[in-house]
């Protein structure tokens, strides 16, 4: 799962970005609004963090262009300003939720959470797949309801597969979601971590489509 | 127009009253003085008819006595009659009684002549005299030539009262004709006064519609002479709005900017954790109540000038539904809104939008599938108010705590995030235009929050 957090405020943003790498996320930074309007316009990205008040170029208008261009990741707005005429302003524009200044990381964690989810389709926090469960809350994986131990890395993978269930992820698409943007892509590195997800659920989850990529199946 | 003039200068008292106290004051003198002139007037002209009458009988006399008649008479019987007050005597002023000639109405009694040296021939003197009965006169002094050098004086008499009585009684017509006069003046100034003073009149109101929040600035077209003052009026207005805007604009963006670095502090800390994590969390939690208690008062003070403006409803409604649906978008809301097209408010889309933002958040959050907000008519054609009415399917509140859920700061249950103030701003919001939030229980089984607002439906 790959976030940017768009915040200008250099502490607050170390702090966002240290709490959702904690947390499993891949996390890109930018601190004003030309520098992040151009990421998500750039990369793709699960879920974006975005400040209103932002120098350069606003919030709102940073997200007006995005969903002008078709861009339709999740979008999550930090806003100082709790009227609603100001929350109105960024939902018109195309934000998905609104979290308001001073807040703890640990709700800011739980929205995205929920944004991701709801953005792949799921109501809950735990996505069932056969005999795989992903709690997104916990962030943990259960195989036949007991714990599996998963380096960050296997979560990732696992968690964005099953986000895209019944759909074929190309490598491609991985390791874009899976690395941030300075990460040197090799996609062997993506086979190597499917190969040990595999071993380690016992469960054969991810199958491979020749030459397109992996897909978790919809009923497995 | 009041005129109790309690303890105070007059430089302190109204225009008008200054007015009308003046033009009392010299309308009085003025009449007064022309009274006192028409009265000496009139008594002149009465004293010279009355003169010209005496003179004829003078005249006679003395013609009698240049012809030589022995027995000399007047031509007026009154003359015969006892002390009947008309008289006359013939003689050289200074002799004695022996040597006069007079009426029989004297019955041997004698006239003082008129004050002053005899006049000089053919001339008439005019004057008062007192008669034998102590009565006054009017006298009429004739000198004529006797032959060899002597002369001789013709006096007549006849009462004043005639004068006296001419005169007092054309000095009370008078009188009676100018307090008439003095009336209608009076009330003509009155009149002119408050015609004149209208254009000041509503200038005044205007000023005071300002301060009632009735109106922005004073308008309408006003008389060359304090329409200038108008103008500085509106523009002091203005830039006393200026100078507040700016200032609330600085609190809030203080207020705002000081978010930030509180998040970080509050996040620091708890990663920190230990006891200055809990030193720092409760001092920022304090800092945030102060920020967002500040910030309230900057939003309410900022409710200035909202005459004139209309914001339609359903655009701002829609707006938010949308914002709910997706904030809410686990729940799965079926938020419904019933709002005519021509649903206007008439105050700020701001305002507008905190209002229905608060009620419909709170709907959301407690709603267990379904949130409906409606706008109708309400009123009358000459006040016509709008009724906004948020309800939810959650699961209400009991009949005796609602009062409490529109007080400041009170939140009434902690486990569902919000600054529990949000009611409570509704109900200040609805208060600053002069309309109302009530809290009932809905048909759906949740609360039911109605907003009575100035507004109409097409």
């Amino acid at each position: 799962m790959r976030v940017l957090v768009v915040e200008d405020d250099a502490s607050l943003n170390r702090q966002i970005v240290a709490a959702l790498t904690d947390a499993g996320y891949v996390v890109d930074k930018a601190f004003d609004g030309e520098e992040g309007q151009f990421l998500g316009e750039t990369e793709p990205y699960d879920c974006v963090i975005l400040d209103l008040g932002l120098p350069k170029t606003d919030g709102v208008s940073v997200l007006s262009a995005w969903r002008r261009e078709g861009k339709v990741m999740p979008v999550l707005i930090l806003t100082a300003r709790d009227r609603w005429s100001e929350k109105v302003q960024a939902f018109d524009a195309g934000a998905d939720d609104y979290v308001t200044k001073p807040f703890h990381v640990e709700e800011l964690l739980a929205r995205v959470r929920a944004l991701v989810r709801r953005a792949a389709g799921h109501a809950t926090s735990e996505i069932v797949c056969g005999r795989v469960t992903l709690d997104t809350r916990a962030g943990r994986v259960l195989v036949d309801d007991m714990p599996v131990k998963l380096t960050s890395h296997e979560y990732r993978l696992l968690a964005y597969m099953i986000h895209h269930k019944g759909r074929i992820v190309s490598r491609a698409e991985l390791t874009e979601h899976l690395y941030d943007q300075d990460f040197d892509r090799d996609s062997n590195t993506i086979e190597v971590f499917v190969g040990r997800l595999r071993k380690k659920l016992g469960v054969d989850v991810i199958k491979t489509m020749r030459g397109l990529g992996y897909v978790v199946e919809e009923g497995a | 127009m009041r005129l109790r003039l309690p303890e105070r200068p007059l430089a302190k008292r109204s225009i008008a009253v200054r007015l009308a106290v003046s033009a009392l004051f010299w309308s009085g003198v003025i009449l007064v003085g022309a009274g006192i002139v028409l009265v000496a007037l009139y008594r002149d002209a009465t004293e010279r008819g009355f003169d010209s009458r005496l003179l004829v009988h003078a005249t006679t006399l003395g013609s009698q006595v240049a012809t030589g008649r022995e027995a000399l008479v007047a031509g007026d019987p009154l003359f015969e009659l006892p002390f009947s007050g008309f008289y006359w005597q013939v003689g050289v002023p200074g002799a004695s009684l022996r040597d006069l000639d007079t009426s029989r109405s004297l019955v041997g009694a004698m006239l003082p002549w008129l004050d002053g040296p005899q006049a000089a021939l053919g001339t008439v003197r005019t004057g008062y005299v007192v008669g034998p009965d102590g009565r006054s006169l009017r006298a009429v002094e004739r000198t004529l030539a006797a032959g060899e050098g002597a002369r001789f004086t013709v006096l007549v008499a006849a009462p004043a009262d005639e004068i006296t009585g001419d005169v007092r009684r054309f000095a009370l017509a008078l009188a009676a004709t100018f307090a008439a006069l003095g009336l209608l003046l009076g009330l003509s100034t009155l009149l002119q006064i408050r015609f004149g003073l209208r254009p000041l009149a509503r200038l005044r109101a205007a000023v005071v519609a300002i301060r009632r929040g009735d109106a922005e600035t004073v308008s309408g077209d006003y008389p060359h002479d304090i329409a200038p003052l108008a103008g500085e009026i509106n523009l002091l207005i203005g830039s006393n709005r200026d100078i507040l805007e700016r200032a609330r604009t600085q609190v809030g963006n203080l207020a705002h900017a000081l978010k930030t670095p509180l998040s970080v502090l509050v996040n620091e800390a708890r990663a920190g954790g230990g006891a200055l994590a809990e030193v720092v969390e409760a001092e920022a939690e304090t800092m945030r109540r102060q920020i967002g208690y500040y910030l309230d008062r900057a939003r309410a003070a900022a409710q200035v000038g909202t005459l004139g403006t209309v914001t339609p409803v359903a655009p701002v409604a829609a707006s938010l539904m949308r914002a709910f649906a997706k904030i809410h978008a686990a729940k799965r809301l079926d938020l419904a809104l019933e709002a005519p097209e021509e649903a206007r408010f008439r105050g700020e889309k701001q305002d507008l939008e905190e209002m229905l933002g608060n009620l419909l958040d709170n709907a959301a959050k407690w709603a267990a599938s379904r949130v409906v907000l409606r706008a109708e008519a309400s009123g009358d054609a000459e006040r016509p108010r709008l009724l906004l009415i948020v309800e939810d399917d959650g699961p209400g509140v009991p009949a005796d705590r609602r009062a409490e859920m529109v007080e400041r700061g009170k939140r009434l249950d902690e486990t569902v995030p919000g600054s529990g103030l949000g009611l409570s701003i509704v109900a200040d919001l609805a208060a600053l235009y002069r309309g109302s939030l009530t809290l009932g229980e809905s048909a759906m089984g949740g609360l039911k929050a109605t907003l009575d607002l100035p507004g109409d439906v097409g």
